[in-house]
């Protein structure tokens, strides 16, 4: 295997992990948000926890490889669709970050219900509507798949 | 150089639903390896389940369609004798429907019984179908062969 092949599959791994990782927390908060009982709640939006493990190391792996392939492969410094995915990284993580504050605000009350007679209250049910948190992370996860077009797609 | 320069679409379809699947399994794993000591918590099991059911089973089609679709347009090109890495793909893919199908059956099996061996096979059978797909991600965006 060449040195591109090795960096295209380490960067295309990085994908994967960021990827995946995104969908399962997407499945964990859309299931946790329908669950009965706070303390359903709060047990799979603590699983999310583990994804964000996959999605931090896809995030790393990405962003290094990416850029260690932009040099390998001989895209000039103004290469467009690089720059956009660039930006879309930063937006992605940053809009991530922001949306899994809110989950944990959300796990945290899920739990303290969930030891003082496991009834849901309007307060959950008000953060888990809420609609700027969730929006948040779907944003977050829009950012993702607009890296992925640009990546594949490869626009002058 | 034509494994790098395809149309849009279908390798875009192929690498989604790919990486969706692999999404979906992820949170099968996660759930029935939390759920081998704890296999009574009806959550785990339907979130297993249904992540399996309601995200797997579509991503399966769209990345499997995606690559059929591929592989002929491009098949030519390979003079008769297909490179390693897509006889890796068409190894993973097919033989492991059957193991997905498996954990989602199993799956079942769990939310509705909650019997402790339901989660101890989901966890093996899509633990295996998870390391089967990395082989197959690794295979074809390394190229190997």
């Amino acid at each position: 295997m060449s040195t591109v092949q090795w960096l295209l599959m380490l960067h295309v791994t990085g994908a994967f992990f960021l990827v995946s990782g995104s969908v399962a927390a997407g499945v964990f908060n859309v299931l946790a948000a329908r669950a009965e009982r706070p303390s359903e709640t709060a047990l799979l939006l603590g699983l999310i926890r583990i994804t964000v493990i996959a999605i931090g190391i896809g995030a790393a792996g990405t962003l290094i490889f990416g850029i260690w392939l932009w040099h390998e492969q001989g895209y000039g410094i103004g290469t467009f669709w690089i720059w956009a995915a660039l930006v879309l990284w930063v937006i992605a993580n940053a809009l991530g970050g922001i949306g899994g504050k809110h989950q944990e605000r959300t796990r945290k009350l899920a739990e303290q219900l969930a030891a003082a007679g496991d009834t849901k209250s309007e307060e959950l049910r008000a953060l888990l509507r809420d609609p700027r948190g969730n929006a948040l992370s779907w944003l977050a996860g829009a950012a993702t798949l607009a890296i992925l077009v640009l990546m594949i797609w490869k626009p002058s | 150089m034509i494994a790098y320069s395809r149309p849009f679409w279908p390798l875009f379809l192929h690498v989604l639903g790919a990486m969706v699947l692999v999404g979906s399994v992820l949170v099968a794993v996660i759930c029935s390896w939390v759920g081998w000591r704890r296999p009574a918590v009806p959550a785990l099991a339907r979130t297993a389940f249904w992540s399996l059911v309601a995200v797997g089973i579509p991503a399966y089609l769209v990345f499997r369609v995606a690559a059929q679709l591929i592989y002929n347009d491009e098949k030519d090109a390979f003079g008769g004798s297909d490179p390693t890495w897509i006889g890796i793909g068409y190894g993973v893919s097919e033989p492991g429907l059957l193991v997905l199908l498996a954990a989602i059956g199993f799956a079942y099996w769990w939310k509705k019984t909650g019997k402790p061996v339901a989660p101890r096979i989901v966890a093996g059978l899509s633990s295996l179908y998870l390391v089967l797909l990395a082989i197959a991600w690794l295979a074809m965006s390394g190229k190997w062969g």
